[in-house]
């Protein structure tokens, strides 16, 4: 008996020390404070004084959040999400109520419009999204485009051994160990059926069993998967399969106009173009707010202060009219198949095939 | 009824004995043992059973958990996948433990003979880096062996290498990262056995005529056996599970058991296949340390 409890104490020992070891992920905080329906009865017609966001770390302005709460008398709890998954998870598997307004992808919309997770969204209660482009907002009744990224190719025109005009190039034995790239089975998928000539949102078999055997040669070219921009900037890697975001940030870095870095030429091949849309999920709680805020962010005033500081591709045509000179003479959205783009779609139950892949991809041999 | 009747006093202030002792061991030990044990069912016991009750549970299609008992999750671990994973998580836990043995050892034997008040400070020494986050420790390697980091600069500069050479992201790197962050769970335990050595068996062995590697083999060793169990199993186990110094140090190329069960619960969404995992790992964990009370007293061992 003494024995087995023994036993029990040095397992319970080793769990609590196991989960010391992991967990990188910032816990999203619980919104705290108090309900204003808990306030007065009539809920509804009072202001709420909280509005409590779930998005993408170092996404916003904090100058543009902290202009909002002063306007409307309010506090904004933002909390971050590690991966698109991530919000996905909230919204799913309940508790998505905790919050007034949360970031989601155009690839999930489908499935959460599908599973009733999203509410319904009232447009007239945000005149300003008459400022989006149609052409990229691909679920109007349920969310709001906030920003974008091209995922594309950018390279090092002075340590790169070859040009790259196509994602084929990618594979070249040359750039063994030089190509730093953005992680995710639904980002390095696409890439590969392009390259083979498929669809890119396949839900084919045999073409994704292609498409893997594609990506264990990209993977050999890999240094890193993450961090595209330190790496570029530092010299670990000459080529980067990143966010334009990130690109714009390695570009400032190393020198702006004049940096040896640059986008890719493609010539046929399309780039994956993804947004990042805002939800209302069902059951929030300061509904309110969160189309004030909505209505505020689609501001072209607000919003190409906000590009200023976060550089993405932006939906918001009268923003990016009214965004810095430099937001717009930004070397990384210097290329020239902008239209030439795809976007990641529900898959469905595939999605299965592609994370089985994904695993072998990165387990090896 | 009536023949116990006599006895009956004696019985009540027996009872009344009975529960005022009762009373005086249990309210101590509720004080001292209770807020740990409350801590350890509500965010260990409870969290494990949800677990284990999850991964008997079927997936939905929006990646929800949906509450109907299947076998599944147990089917997928079949895959030969898995257990490719879970012999290289085996592999990298074994030599963290391997190497933190080895680095440990000598350094907890050299503190163990020093006096007191330098061995404290040399503990301390051992224990300053950890107040440090390990994200934040993990990040200051990369930074001092990036490419164009110092490491490679003072290189270059003394002339011992031309070019800058690639040391992040590569298995030596990772390997140094989870050392460092695994070594004072080796240290501690042994220092606090080496500790308790007594220099006269030492003396005497060596008197009776035993050279100094005869007196470490079959005196210091033996005695301090019970140190080096409890630092493998403080190292292992952790070493096992654990996947941001991979992911960091190695560029999230190779995948460890902790990096799949991550990915299940995020990602890919796949929470009963992630708690399946879960269990496994706790299955092979359990099983190691049965295994290891075969060979050693589990009551000996040394936890600082």
């Amino acid at each position: 008996m003494k024995r087995f409890l023994a036993l029990i104490l040095a397992l319970t020992m080793a769990l609590a020390l196991a989960a010391c070891g992991g967990g990188n992920e910032p816990a999203a905080e619980p919104p705290s404070g108090e309900t204003p329906a808990a306030e007065t009865p009539t809920g509804e017609e009072t202001a709420s004084t909280e509005l409590n966001i779930y998005m993408w770390q170092q996404y916003i302005s904090d100058q543009v959040v902290s202009d909002f709460e002063e306007a409307n008398n309010c506090t904004v709890n933002i909390s971050y999400m590690s991966d698109n998954a991530d919000a996905v998870t909230r919204l799913t598997s309940g508790g998505g109520d905790q919050y007034d307004l949360i970031m989601t992808c155009d690839a999930y919309m489908e499935s959460l419009i599908a599973g009733g997770y999203v509410e319904e969204l009232d447009l007239s209660r945000i005149p300003n999204s008459s400022n989006i482009n149609p052409a990229y907002w691909s679920s109007p009744n349920h969310s709001i485009p906030y920003l974008g990224n091209y995922i594309y190719v950018v390279y090092n025109t002075e340590t790169c051994p070859i040009e790259i005009t196509c994602y084929n190039d990618l594979i070249d034995p040359a750039l063994k160990g030089q190509i730093t790239s953005i992680d995710g089975a639904r980002n390095l998928f696409p890439m590969a059926l392009v390259a083979l000539g498929y669809d890119p949102n396949s839900e084919n078999e045999e073409e994704l069993a292609e498409a893997y055997e594609w990506l264990v040669k990209y993977n050999d070219n890999v240094v890193a998967y993450g961090n595209a921009e330190q790496n570029l900037t530092n010299g670990t890697a000459s080529v980067a399969f990143t966010y334009d975001g990130n690109a714009s940030w390695a570009f400032a870095e190393t020198g702006g106009a004049d940096s040896p870095l640059t986008v890719a030429p493609f010539t046929d091949d399309a780039v994956q173009l993804g947004f990042d849309m805002y939800v209302i999920p069902t059951g929030a709680k300061h509904t309110d707010l969160a189309y004030k805020f909505l209505d505020y962010i689609c501001d072209p005033e607000v919003m190409a202060q906000n590009l200023e500081e976060f550089p993405y591709f932006c939906p918001n045509d009268a923003a990016v009219a009214a965004a810095p000179e430099s937001y717009r003479n930004d070397p990384s959205k210097d290329f020239d198949y902008k239209e030439n783009v795809f976007f990641q779609e529900d898959v469905g139950e595939a999605l299965t095939i592609y994370n089985d892949y994904y695993q072998m991809l990165k387990v090896g041999e | 009824m009536s023949r116990h009747k006599p006895n009956a006093g004696a019985g009540e202030l027996e009872a009344i004995n009975r529960r005022r002792d009762v009373r005086r061991k249990t309210i101590p030990a509720l004080a001292q043992a209770g807020p740990v044990s409350a801590w350890m069912v509500l965010f260990v016991t409870i969290p494990m059973l949800y677990i284990i009750y999850v991964s008997f549970m079927s997936r939905g299609v929006f990646g929800d958990v949906v509450y109907e008992f299947s076998l599944e999750s147990y089917q997928t671990l079949l895959d030969s996948i898995y257990f490719k994973v879970i012999v290289k998580s085996l592999q990298v836990a074994l030599f963290t433990t391997v190497a933190c043995l080895l680095l440990g050892y000598p350094f907890a034997y050299y503190i163990a003979r020093k006096p007191p008040e330098v061995a404290s400070k040399l503990i301390m020494l051992i224990m300053i880096p950890f107040w440090t986050n390990s994200l934040m420790r993990l990040n200051s390697w990369l930074l001092l062996f990036q490419t164009s980091g110092p490491v490679n600069t003072f290189l270059q500069w003394a002339g011992i290498t031309s070019g800058p050479i690639t040391f992040i992201y590569t298995d030596p790197l990772v390997m140094l990262g989870l050392v460092t962050n695994m070594l004072p769970f080796a240290v501690l335990p042994l220092y606090s056995t080496i500790e308790k050595l007594q220099n006269s068996l030492l003396e005497a062995s060596s008197d009776l005529g035993a050279n100094p590697r005869q007196t470490f083999f079959r005196i210091t060793l033996p005695l301090t056996f019970p140190g080096i169990f409890s630092a493998v199993i403080l190292v292992f186990i952790p070493s096992l599970g654990i996947y941001t110094v991979s992911d960091m140090l190695g560029g999230g190329k190779v995948l460890y058991i902790g990096n799949i069960i991550k990915n299940q619960f995020g990602a890919i969404r796949n929470w009963p296949l992630g708690a399946a995992l879960s269990v496994l790992l706790l299955v092979i964990t359990g099983l190691l340390i049965f295994i290891y009370t075969r060979f050693a007293k589990l009551e000996d061992m040394e936890v600082v």
